[in-house]
């Protein structure tokens, strides 16, 4: 789509740079100019998120940038009196009182003497009142910085807390996915069949030969004409197998809350595949059938990107079989429906 | 008809914005009247050294009568009083001792001027921030025509250029941000003064497939023409390209034409192939898809209008009020001002190809109506004979007593510039009546 449209043969620029304009506003959200972006691409928000980036020691590195507030000695002159007439030489003292009243002949000094007197007054009061407004604001002050001091740190472990529950809640999303397909993988190959005692048995469906090991469930043949078909679940079956591993407890154990069900490293598990034909480089292949070995996952006795070609040589699941109708090997061996 | 063009430098191999423009403009006129140039013997501008003799030279037809500089450019002392006129309170003697420190000081030249003012109609003075034609616009103001050259910088802030763009004859504007700017700043608007700006030979069949062949460029492209300098905001256009060829799927290259005075950044998409002959230059203009402009201070971009000429969009500086002006006049360029819209314009040219087309087409039609040879030698024979028939107006005010010029009571140039409005002039163009320039006869048959 073009950045803008304009249907005419005769162009018009100024309406071209609008549209142009209005794009990058679009597309910004706000109109910064390139200084703004700039300074906002300076700052490290991620600072702020980091605990390591806040200091502990904040209200005391303040408080000792602030040194303690000492009013300023304003020069305030006491005026009384005598002052107009005072001086340190004393000959000069007593000639001006002697003329003090030569001097009240011309004027009236006494409400100048009073005016000065009370500024005097009023300036010792001001400079009292400031200095207290001072310290009171620096104490608010420090207040404050205190209270957003607690707010950075609140914000910050918040912030790391918040990030916690979102992995945490990524988590329980992703074993709840796992057992719900875990479930539904189970739910394809288990039948429920009413007992001649009037109770319910389950039964494994077991088309092919019985288990050749005890406690090992029943798994159907699947190179035999009518065994299970394909569950719902099955083609995920890796993945599930996958995150089960990662999970420490086999999948098995999570679903059932026993041991292992099956024994994997002989490649005698629980086969849900019917004719896939060999191993599609999954790094899971499905059964006997498939002339590979079984690998759930739970085992951990072979690695899954060992697995990842079909040609790749098994020294330990019995000896291959020669794959039965199935779809060709996927060559290079990906997990198609995984990937 | 004598007409005198008087400009620092002079000569085929001076290819600066101003003198260039000086040149073209006395040939052309040199056509239509008896033309002589009164210049210098430098041709560095640094350093204004007599490097030509002194005398009579023709040069393409046209004499020129060059006269000794009497003192070089001390580029410290220049500093020192640009620092002292542009950035402080000052006095007129500040100024008009910057004046002489920049130069080119041509006492001769300017007593010559003063003694033969009589035997030219007119004198047209190229650049009006230069010695020559401080003091010979004032030698001769009632016949003098001043082809200003104003950018927007400092200079045109100093009070001492103010009485000469109030009291020369006319004034010939290279745009209408041009004159604009000098009516703010002198209140001149009463002096005769007209739009004109310079034309073009541009090949009327250029070959851009030779182009492609010879430099071996494939693909679409974008070029710069011009020096490659920080002045010219070739390092902007720089950092502006990379994040292109980074950040938008285009396909554009950077092909470079031009002097360098900046590193090239290595990026394999920009390519420089340094300064070429002019066919080589407008062929590569025509195999062009755009031409980028990055300057910030221009007072007439003849690349520009070049790159209109051959039907080339231009995406330019957005910055400068001119070519802003011009693109918007014209509706033949897109602009820009930050790198987002850098990126947006660009993206529009190269996925509306139709648009490059469109704005092409009336760059050509915009070049045609103004800035064709035939419309600007009607544009200044109009005025001449408009000048001859009106009786001079005012004289220019001398300059003050030597008191007068030490009180220190001017405005720093950079203050008054920074008071002045911007923005292209474009409420000023709709005022002005449309163009009605009649092309010469034989222009007018040859199109028929």
């Amino acid at each position: 789509m073009p950045d803008f449209n304009v249907r005419s043969d005769s162009v018009n620029v100024d309406q071209i740079m609008e549209q142009i304009r209005a794009r990058v506003r679009e597309k910004r959200g706000v109109d910064y100019t390139e200084q703004q972006i700039r300074e906002l691409a300076a700052v490290k928000l991620e600072k702020f998120l980091d605990p390591r980036g806040v200091r502990s020691d904040l209200l005391e590195q303040f408080r000792r940038l602030q040194p303690a507030y000492e009013p300023p000695e304003l020069p305030n002159y006491a005026f009384e009196e005598a002052t107009l007439f005072e001086s340190h030489r004393a000959p000069i003292r007593w000639i001006r009182r002697l003329l003090q009243p030569i001097l009240k002949l011309f004027f009236n000094p006494n409400p100048l003497i009073q005016a000065l007197h009370i500024q005097s007054r009023l300036n010792t009061l001001n400079t009292e009142s400031h200095a207290r407004e001072q310290a009171t604001r620096r104490g608010l002050d420090q207040l404050y910085f205190e209270v957003m001091h607690n707010l950075v740190i609140e914000t910050t472990q918040l912030g790391i807390e918040v990030k916690n529950l979102k992995m945490r809640v990524e988590s329980l999303a992703s074993r709840l996915e796992f057992n719900e397909r875990r479930a539904r993988a189970l739910e394809s190959v288990v039948a429920y069949k009413p007992s001649s005692e009037g109770g319910t048995e389950r039964a494994a469906v077991a088309a092919g030969p019985a288990p050749s090991q005890p406690g090992v469930a029943a798994r159907p043949a699947p190179s035999q004409p009518g065994g299970a078909p394909e569950g719902p679940g099955q083609r995920s079956r890796h993945r599930r197998r996958r995150r089960g591993r990662r999970g420490g407890l086999p999948a098995a154990a999570i679903m059932s809350g026993s041991g292992p069900v099956v024994s994997t490293a002989s490649g005698q598990g629980p086969s849900m595949g019917s004719g896939q034909g060999p191993s599609t480089g999954s790094g899971v292949s499905t059964g006997e059938a498939t002339g590979a070995h079984t690998n759930t996952g739970e085992s951990g006795g072979r690695p899954i990107d060992a697995e990842s070609h079909p040609s790749a040589p098994h020294s330990e699941g019995p000896s291959p079989r020669p794959a039965q109708a199935g779809p060709a090997p996927i060559p290079g061996g990906t997990d198609t429906d995984e990937q | 008809m004598k007409l005198a063009v008087v400009v620092q430098r002079y000569g085929q191999a001076v290819n600066g914005g101003a003198e260039l423009h000086a040149r073209y403009i006395a040939e052309h006129l040199a056509r239509h009247a008896e033309v002589e140039v009164l210049t210098t013997c430098a041709t560095d501008y640094v350093t204004w050294r007599n490097e030509l003799a002194p005398g009579v030279e023709p040069v393409n037809g046209v004499p020129v009568r060059r006269f000794r500089v009497k003192h070089e450019r001390d580029p410290q002392l220049f500093g020192r009083r640009s620092d002292c006129v542009f950035g402080e309170r000052h006095s007129l003697g500040d100024e008009l001792d910057w004046i002489d420190a920049e130069g080119p000081s041509s006492p001769a030249l300017i007593d010559y001027l003063s003694k033969s003012v009589a035997t030219y109609d007119y004198c047209l003075f190229f650049s009006y921030r230069y010695y020559v034609s401080y003091y010979g616009a004032r030698a001769t103001s009632p016949r003098a025509i001043l082809v200003p050259t104003a950018e927007r910088d400092a200079a045109i802030g100093l009070s001492m250029f103010q009485p000469v763009f109030r009291g020369v004859r006319a004034l010939m504007y290279n745009s209408h941000e041009e004159r604009a700017m000098i009516q703010r700043v002198s209140g001149n608007q009463d002096v005769a003064g007209v739009v004109v700006g310079i034309g073009s030979d541009v090949p009327q069949n250029p070959q851009p497939g030779r182009f492609r062949q010879k430099y071996n460029i494939h693909g679409p492209f974008a070029i710069y023409v011009g020096r490659i300098d920080r002045n010219k905001g070739c390092e902007e256009l720089f950092e502006f390209f990379g994040g292109y060829v980074r950040d938008a799927p285009g396909r554009l290259s950077l092909v470079l034409i031009g002097n360098t005075l900046l590193p090239i950044p290595g990026d394999p998409r920009i390519r420089h192939l340094g300064f070429l002959d002019d066919a080589d230059k407008f062929d590569a203009m025509a195999a062009a898809d755009l031409l980028i402009m990055p300057s910030y201070f221009e007072s007439l971009s003849m690349v520009t209008l070049e790159a209109w000429a051959l039907g080339r969009p231009v995406v330019a500086n957005g910055k400068c009020d001119v070519l802003k002006g011009q693109c918007i006049r014209s509706n033949a360029g897109l602009y820009y001002e930050t790198y987002a819209e850098f990126l947006a314009t660009l993206r529009a040219l190269e996925q509306n190809r139709w648009l490059g087309g469109a704005l092409g087409r009336n760059g050509r039609h915009f070049f045609r109506d103004n800035y064709h040879w035939p419309v600007i030698e009607r544009k200044y024979l109009d005025m001449l004979g408009k000048l001859s028939r009106e009786p001079a107006g005012r004289a220019m005010e001398p300059l003050p007593g030597w008191l007068e010029r030490r009180r220190r009571v001017l405005p720093p140039g950079e203050e008054v510039v920074a008071g002045l409005p911007t923005g292209p002039s474009l409420a000023l163009e709709r005022e002005d009546p449309p163009p009605t320039y009649s092309r010469p006869p034989q222009l007018a048959r040859s199109r028929s």
